[in-house]
């Protein structure tokens, strides 16, 4: 029977299916009794999908060119 | 040159479907303005993860430009054993940590800020989210609460953070990057994901009223 405590410790694993099938069937029944467990796996999935979705940075203006620039006089 | 690599591309071609490897291989050859294609493909990527550690455009820059130069220098060093990108991004993030320790060395600071003790790991705001938080938050507010958070990461998970789950390298490919062990990289990930999830949990949970409706809606339906 797993607790809590284990779920915490798993969580990560668990999100990115890193964890044996027993250990997921384990986890899958704990939350099944578990608002608190439940409540961390859905935000803590939930976050990473807003963090893998909306962080885009573009390079800062004319950065690329000053790169290439930097660049050229070694491969010509 | 990468061990296994089998060059099969005339230089002249179209380049835009060659891999990674196959570029390398061009490029010690002696075609190094191929190394451009590289340049392209990962600027961007190594641009993002060095200003996640650095926070200074500036000196974000010189890092890039200097880790590209390193890595165009010692392409013939590159072998394989690891992927093209992930050889890369080890470099780019030694040349950013450098830089750090130059300036904390200034300040008598400490680089290693952040442990990789698992210990005290209790969650915060242990309340449900609305069905579609990111609806609460125009697109810019959340992009720049997520940066906040992010940056209020302590350096190491920061690190982890950025390559695992916002450049989606494998569990391999960032301890390979980090120069660390599987099992640290995926200890330092466990605490930076729920790092991340405490910071931003206070915005996205639900109002009291909708709580109470479910609760009243639960009760219902055992009865």
């Amino acid at each position: 029977m797993i607790r809590c405590e284990d779920v915490l410790r798993e969580v990560s694993n668990f999100i990115d299916a890193e964890v044996t099938e027993e250990l997921r069937h384990e986890i899958e029944e704990h939350l099944r009794g578990c608002h608190n467990c439940t409540v961390l796996v859905s935000t803590t999935r939930k976050t990473l999908s807003l963090v893998s979705s909306s962080r885009i940075l573009e390079l800062p203006t004319g950065a690329s060119q000053r790169l290439m620039e930097r660049l050229a006089p070694h491969w010509s | 040159m990468p061990r296994g690599a089998h060059l099969t591309l005339e230089p002249a071609g179209d380049l835009s479907q060659a891999s990674d490897e196959e570029l390398v291989q061009l490029v010690c050859l002696g075609k190094r303005d191929l190394f451009a294609h590289l340049v392209g493909r990962y600027q961007r990527s190594v641009y993002h993860i060095v200003q996640g550690i650095l926070e200074n455009p500036a000196d974000s820059e010189e890092v890039l430009q200097e880790s590209f130069l390193k890595a165009l220098q010692h392409i013939e060093d590159f072998r394989g054993e690891a992927k093209f990108r992930t050889w890369l991004t080890r470099i780019a993030i030694n040349e950013a940590r450098m830089r750090l320790r130059k300036y904390r060395t200034k300040l008598h600071d400490s680089i290693d800020d952040g442990s990789d003790d698992t210990m005290d790991m209790r969650p915060r705001e242990l309340r449900d989210w609305r069905p579609n938080p990111e609806e609460r938050l125009a697109d810019a507010e959340l992009a720049k609460l997520l940066e906040k958070a992010i940056r209020a990461l302590p350096r190491i998970y920061r690190e982890v953070l950025l390559l695992r789950d916002v450049e989606h390298l494998s569990n391999e490919e960032t301890a390979q990057a980090l120069g660390i062990s599987l099992s640290a990289t995926k200890a330092r990930l466990l605490r930076a994901r729920l790092m991340m999830r405490d910071y931003v949990a206070p915005h996205f949970e639900k109002r009291w009223h909708h709580r109470l409706l479910d609760r009243f809606t639960q009760r219902r339906r055992s009865v």
